[in-house]
């Protein structure tokens, strides 16, 4: 392994002086309190959010959230839902508790759909013989580092306008994508989901479905399974725990989505998701921020209960996913 | 509670439909090897829905509802009456008849502002120009098939470009329009009826054949149509000036705009980057790294030992050149490089350090979690809880923030003497003990750990100087009263970029951490064991065994790092929405483009941003060819 490829780093195997005692068992316990230090600085920023969002308006600008248990004795009313109440409440923010339910609307369509269309040409692509299956393969993945913002002027054009092709030299307008007046909808929002999740998807699952064990799909189609037959009851049952990763990767990508979301349905209030109706009331930081606690916690408890609940599947489906574009 | 019931209905709705759609399109070619007839049926009548719908969507035809649901049933009609019959003259009457039945229908009920005139030159040589194609391919093919039904087709394809595509659409007569269609129809009918009737193989072949279109079809026209499509276009649109509705091409006149504005790249100051403060200490550092490589190298036998404490120094030379130069040249392109200059290499730095901090401690699955849990909350929420961190109140209240408490603090306490003392009593007893350690260090041989301390004890040198000047931390003395003096973190240019940037890092490092925790547990433990049984060190084993054997997944770490943060865009949108010169290409793009509607403008960036990413869509497939190459 230790090639003379890696030049000034060498074993220094002739070194075998060492540092002894106490000074060796000081230093063996700094890297513990190094570890445990920058885990509480990780998580103070959360932590902190957590607190304040259960103070009052006059606590929160007034004292730093760490004095939260002098709030009562200071007048400032101790531990309240307040902020709760008004951040989802339609009346001051523009009603975050419709932002949720627009949010769980986009979240849950855009996941569904995009694992099934790309099971679907995973499969395609592992157990399905044709003509150009690798080109075709290779070139669906590679288009999975596109960042979304090279799209999103073409796409709002398409929802907003329709799409066009005029031909050239004989000069005729063909209409490849009706305009159905999409822009502002949540259904823009599925469509660009659908389509900038597929080419990860497929890349995810095929990397599993393709794994799986060929003798045991051969034997179905020996006993006449079709290619729909055995998609439903074998491979399916059997990614499960790949198809669960995907699904989470998925759910808080599209639920912690801003950027498309804003773009796509941009003045359309009624139809914004939590994320976009609150970084717009931290565009007014100064006059709401008691509410923007709640409000932030409210959006981000979502993951992490799903973070820490499904741990597994969550790392395994984000740190495959950050690729993504 | 409309609003709910009607949300869930329409995700019911579409949900169901999809999955509809594609068991259906299954079910129906399960049918070809069984139930010949109702397969046919159902085709026929599904392409003429289709047909139709796709002229009813385009607003082309008058009672798009009669029309289409006569020619469904036509279509399905003749599917059937095609299935169950075997004489070849037969079916070609049939299909012929039905074509032009249809074609007829299409005719009449075509509206008027889109009836095309008659031109009968360029239709003759359209059709004679598709039949030479024709014949062409049907001879490349190895003239298999009777020659007959191929040029059939391709007669018609011309027909139709003929009739319906080249020539001026709207003056045009009925007569001429009903003809045209017709004789389309008829074309197409004889086309299929030409068919012979199919054995149970070719019904097997067609029914498994379709397979790989039906599993695949979703995927790949989502793909066309959201990515593949759009990108061509944005690339195209790049070259393009002017309103939404009336671009025009200006050739590079976007990407001229982009290097000549200074508010995207600024480069006038950069003399200043050798006068500033930042460029000096990074020398300085450079320096005690090369000494301190040079005199390790001595004992090892190299001209300069890159081990522990030379690498930190060299990184800290790195990061002080880096800042001197990016807080000189400004402008959306430096602050994007900047972003990606600092994000990846402590994201990467801390990942690595706190993979190696937890691998095989007390806790480390709580530690791991901790730390990973930031990936889970979104952008913006990460964005607001960090402008909690952040936020400066006026001096005269209390600081709300954590960072500004504990400057003000910092402050009041370098104000008063007696806290002077006591903390300078302390760092000095502190520094003593990193200079003992050096010292030990450097007797026994240790050379990564005389050079740690002694960067180490840099810091505490400063802090020492500065708190005997009693200037840290934040606070002025107004008529000898002293109020809290806060940083204004994201006002405050150049340096608001840098705080901004401590929210991603505060998110990346927990992804660091799990890719390289992974890598490292992967390390082959025989070679670290036979390597300590001859006596190396822990840090040795670390830098001569771990980290080469890591250096592929620290690569792919910071590949997907440059990516993440290339496209950053929430983090600046919701802190400081590119204002105190914030601005990073993706917001600019978005702004530039969504509201100033400069699509040009904001193609252009758009492409500047892929093209960033290339490199890396390089190596994606690269690796995944290679994936397959090796399986």
């Amino acid at each position: 392994m230790m090639t003379a490829k890696q030049g000034k780093l060498h074993i220094g195997i002739s070194e075998t002086r060492t540092l002894t005692g106490r000074v060796a068992r000081f230093l063996g316990a700094v890297p513990t309190w190094i570890l445990w230090f920058f885990v509480v600085v990780w998580t103070i920023p959360t932590f902190g959010l957590f607190v304040n969002s259960f103070r009052s308006k006059d606590a929160q600008r007034n004292s730093g959230w760490w004095m939260a248990w002098q709030d009562g004795a200071n007048d400032y009313g101790g531990m309240t839902f307040e902020n709760y109440a008004d951040v989802l409440g339609a009346s001051a923010t523009g009603g975050l508790a419709n932002g949720l339910l627009n949010s769980m609307a986009i979240a849950v369509v855009a996941t569904v759909i995009p694992i099934a269309i790309a099971a679907f040409a995973a499969y395609a692509f592992a157990w399905i013989d044709f003509r150009g299956r690798n080109s075709l393969f290779i070139i669906t993945v590679s288009l999975l580092a596109v960042p979304s913002q090279v799209s999103l002027i073409p796409l709002l054009q398409m929802f907003s306008g329709g799409a066009h092709f005029t031909l050239p030299i004989i000069a005729k307008t063909v209409t490849v994508f009706p305009d159905f007046d999409l822009a502002g909808t949540i259904p823009a929002v599925w469509l660009t989901h659908t389509g900038f999740a597929l080419p990860f998807a497929i890349f995810l699952l095929h990397n599993y479905i393709s794994g799986l064990p060929r003798e045991l799909l051969e034997s179905a189609r020996i006993d006449g399974a079709d290619h729909f037959t055995i998609f439903r009851k074998l491979i399916v049952p059997l990614s499960i725990p790949v198809l669960a990763a995907f699904t989470i990767f998925q759910f808080l990508w599209t639920w912690n989505d801003y950027l498309i979301a804003l773009t796509m349905i941009g003045g359309n209030r009624e139809m914004l998701p939590a994320t976009v109706v609150i970084a717009s009331l931290a565009g007014e930081f100064g006059r709401v921020e008691h509410l923007l606690t709640a409000g932030a916690f409210v959006i981000t408890v979502v993951p992490l209960v799903v973070f820490f609940a499904l741990q597994r599947f969550f790392i395994r489906g984000i740190t495959a996913g950050s690729v993504k574009g | 509670m409309d609003k709910v019931m009607s949300t869930v209905a329409a995700v019911v709705f579409v949900i169901v439909g999809s999955a509809l759609l594609f068991v259906g399109a299954n079910k129906l070619f399960d049918l070809a090897t069984r139930r010949w007839s109702a397969f046919c049926t159902l085709v026929g009548a599904g392409s003429m829905f289709s047909v139709f719908g796709l002229l009813w969507g385009n607003r082309l035809i008058e009672q798009p509802v009669a029309v289409t649901a006569t020619a469904l049933v036509l279509g399905g009609l003749t599917g059937y009456v095609l299935s169950i019959i075997s004489s070849g003259t037969l079916r070609l009457y049939v299909g012929t008849v039905s074509g032009v039945l249809l074609g007829t229908l299409l005719g009449v009920f075509l509206k008027q502002e889109y009836r095309p005139v008659n031109e009968v030159l360029v239709l003759i040589l359209l059709i004679g120009f598709s039949l030479a194609v024709g014949l062409l391919i049907w001879h490349r093919k190895g003239r298999r098939t009777s020659v007959v039904r191929p040029l059939l087709l391709w007669a018609t394809i011309g027909w139709i470009i003929g009739v319906f595509f080249y020539p001026q659409i709207g003056p045009g007569s009925l007569a001429w329009t009903v003809i045209a269609a017709a004789i389309t129809g008829a074309g197409l009918g004889a086309w299929v009826g030409m068919f012979p009737q199919p054995d149970l193989a070719m019904k097997r072949d067609i029914s498994l054949g379709s397979r790989k279109y039906i599993f695949l079809t979703p995927a790949l026209g989502f793909i066309l149509l959201t990515l593949v499509i759009p990108l061509i276009r944005t690339i195209w649109m790049s070259f393009l000036t002017g309103l939404p509705k009336e671009l025009v091409w200006t050739g590079l006149s976007n990407y001229k705009y982009m290097v000549t504005d200074p508010n995207i790249i600024d480069f006038s100051d950069w003399r200043e980057i050798f006068t500033s403060r930042l460029f000096f200490v990074g020398v300085g550092v450079l320096v005690i790294g090369l000494i301190v490589a040079r005199i390790s190298g001595r004992r090892t036998g190299d001209r300069l030992d890159l081990n522990g404490g030379s690498l930190a120094a060299f990184s800290v030379a790195l990061m002080m050149f880096g800042l001197a130069f990016f807080t000189v040249v400004r402008g959306t392109i430096s602050n994007n490089l900047w972003w990606i200059f600092v994000v990846t290499i402590f994201s990467t730095g801390a990942g690595l350090a706190m993979a190696v901090l937890t691998d095989r401690s007390k806790g480390e699955r709580v530690a791991k979690s901790l730390i990973f849990m930031p990936m889970s909350v979104s952008f913006v929420g990460a964005g607001i809880i960090w402008k909690f961190m952040f936020v400066a109140r006026p001096p005269v209240k209390n600081q709300t923030g954590v960072l500004n408490s504990l400057w003000v603090l910092i402050g009041e306490l370098s104000n008063s003497a007696t806290a002077v003392t006591v903390i300078v009593v302390i760092l000095f007893l502190m520094l003593i003990g990193l200079l003992y350690l050096a010292f030990r260090g450097y007797s026994a041989g240790v050379t990564t750990v005389t050079a740690g301390s002694l960067i180490a004890s840099l810091p505490f040198m400063w802090l020492i100087y500065r708190f005997l000047g009693h200037d840290l931390g934040g606070f002025i003395i107004h008529n000898g009263e002293v109020f809290s003096n806060p940083i204004l973190f994201l006002t405050e240019s150049p340096f608001n970029n840098l705080w901004m940037m401590i929210v991603l890092i505060w998110i990346e490092t927990g992804f660091a951490m799990v890719i390289l925790s992974a890598a490292i547990k992967g390390v082959s433990s025989d070679l670290l064991e036979a390597a300590s049984i001859d006596g190396a060190t822990e840090s040795q084993r670390f830098w001569n065994i771990t980290v080469p054997q890591i250096a592929p997944t620290i690569g792919v770490v910071v590949t997907t790092l440059i990516v993440v943060v290339l496209k950053v865009f929430d983090i600046p949108k919701v802190m400081t929405n590119g204002n105190f010169d914030t601005q990073v290409l993706a917001n600019e793009m978005w702004q530039r483009a969504f509201t100033e509607l400069n699509f040009g403008l904001g193609s252009a960036l758009a492409t500047v941003i892929f093209l960033g990413v290339l490199p890396v869509m390089w190596r994606n497939i690269r690796r995944i060819q290679e994936q397959r190459a090796s399986t």
